[in-house]
């Protein structure tokens, strides 16, 4: 859930952007994270781990635990804390380890 | 690009002393891997209370904007986005922005990467939901979006006390802190605090387990007598912070393990040069410490540094280090005199490497 009036801090002015998750149309507010877009429309599960596939999310919020592992842009295992929420961005939650290969075709 | 000095961090330690050091006319940059400076002031909403003089008593958020604003219109270079992630064989630094990766020259090298908080680990420590106590201030403040709506924090401490208020305030319920300590191990106006606040503190009390189908949904508060199911759908952890210094391991700067530093920390001398004599440390990742701590230590690297690069004279920089060794005394009495006490013997035992 979005704090639109933050007890502590003066309110400030967010220009709202949408971006898609799992290609759902979703609002954020310009400047945050890409974990925080997520979080803001309840979804705490990013992905899953790679060996027992227990489910993940965000854990450090500082890039340090890689915990938050999603989808951006074709981009595989891309630190979603990390990362800032852009216009139009395509999120996609995180089910494994990307497929890495030499020649383009994962082999 | 070529610079007199590069600053490895720009959290209120890097730059303090990026402004001292540029106004003194220093070609100074700054390479900080997220995409804003300030570093973790940038979601503490408390005021500190005993800062330097001259800054008064503002919040971090307040005060990581005071800092990037001065050091903006000062000229300092600002690389946002940029980490670095090695050294090329002559010692010059490697940095990367994610596309490309490029070397930076530096005369002198200060490493302010701060510190990053521990983990505590129990059966269900991973599921989403469960957290550390900063990205939960993180979510909070900087991004402005509710981590959970029922919470349990686990670890007693001055940081947990700030963090537990600003998610009460915010509309998160505290169910509870959970402390592994029995009450007279705390600092008792610590429990004060937290008392006239009205935030129950469980002691010798600990988290056996946490549950949940995708997140976590319940708690097990193992505490002696009682063991008590709790529903909560946020668990903030507490446990302390350890300096981060992967680029002064990188810098082959020699190490040392101080438990009342915060564990794995560079050797380093009285202007806080380590055993590579171009690279200085300061603020948590010499140590962890106040904030008044954070900012004398940088400001005593940055007059080694000026004393190195000719722009002050022996004299003159001996003065200076005489007056902040005894700010840091101070910054660093009462709950920071352990941390003190250390960093002298570490001092005290710094043998620079014959050149
Ligand atoms: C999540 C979190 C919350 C905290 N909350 C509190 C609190 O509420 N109260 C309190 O008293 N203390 C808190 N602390 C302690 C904190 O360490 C200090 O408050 C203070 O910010 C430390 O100052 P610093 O300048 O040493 O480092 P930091 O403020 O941590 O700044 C270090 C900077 O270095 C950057 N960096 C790290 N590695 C690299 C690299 N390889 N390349 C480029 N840049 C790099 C980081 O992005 C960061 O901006 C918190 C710490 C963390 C991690
Ligand atoms: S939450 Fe830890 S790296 Fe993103």
């Amino acid at each position: 859930m979005y704090i639109n009036d933050h007890p502590l801090l003066e309110s400030e002015f967010l220009e709202e952007i949408t971006f898609f998750y799992e290609g759902k149309q979703l609002i954020a507010k310009s400047g945050q994270t890409v974990a925080a877009a997520l979080m803001g429309n309840g979804i705490k599960v990013f992905g899953v781990s790679r060996k027992l596939q227990q489910p993940r999310g965000v854990f450090c919020a500082n890039g340090r635990c890689c915990s938050c592992f999603v989808t951006i842009d074709g981009l595989d295992h891309t630190l979603s804390c990390m990362t800032r929420i852009e216009e139009g961005m395509q999120v996609f939650f995180n089910g494994g380890d990307p497929v890495v290969g030499r020649g383009g075709s994962g082999i | 690009m070529e610079f007199e000095l590069v600053i490895i961090g720009g959290g209120p330690a890097g730059l303090m002393a990026a402004l001292t050091a540029a106004e003194k006319g220093v070609k100074t940059a700054i390479v900080e891997e997220s995409f804003a400076l300030g570093g973790q002031l940038r979601q503490q909403a408390q005021v500190l209370e005993n800062l330097p003089k001259e800054f008064g008593k503002q919040s971090g958020i307040a005060l990581a904007k005071f800092f990037s604003n001065k050091v903006s219109s000062i000229g300092v270079t600002a690389l946002l986005g940029h980490t670095m992630i090695g050294t090329y064989r002559n010692g010059t630094i490697g940095v990367s922005n994610g596309k490309d990766t490029f070397p930076i020259y530096a005369k002198k090298i200060l490493v302010t990467t701060g510190a990053a908080e521990q983990a505590a680990l129990f059966p269900g420590w991973t599921l989403p939901g469960v957290m550390t106590i900063g990205a939960a201030q993180i979510l909070l403040n900087r991004e402005r979006v509710l981590p959970g709506k029922e919470a349990v924090v686990l670890g007693c401490n001055s940081i947990s006390y700030d963090i537990a208020k600003q998610l009460r305030a915010c509309g998160v319920n505290v169910q509870g802190i959970i402390e592994k300590k029995s009450i007279d191990e705390i600092d008792k106006e610590l429990i004060e605090k937290f008392e006239s606040e009205n935030i129950e503190v469980f002691f010798h009390s600990n988290i056996e387990k946490a549950a949940g189908k995708q997140h976590v949904e319940k708690v097990w508060i193992d505490n002696d007598v009682l063991k008590k199911e709790r529903e909560i759908d946020l668990v903030c952890i507490s446990n302390g912070l350890y300096p981060v210094t992967e680029p002064l391991e990188l810098l082959d700067c020699e190490f040392t393990y101080i438990e009342n530093l915060g564990g794995r920390i560079p050797k380093y001398g009285s202007s806080f040069t380590t055993s590579n004599s171009s690279v200085y440390v300061a603020g948590n990742a010499a140590g962890i410490t106040c904030i008044e701590g954070i900012l004398v230590t940088a400001s005593i690297a940055v007059t080694g540094i000026l004393e190195d690069l000719a722009i002050l004279n022996n004299i003159e920089a001996k003065k200076q280090k005489e007056i902040l060794w005894t700010e840091l005394l101070k910054a660093e009495t009462g709950r920071y005199s352990k941390v003190h006490d250390a960093r002298i013997s570490l001092v005290n035992d710094f043998l620079p490497k014959e050149i």
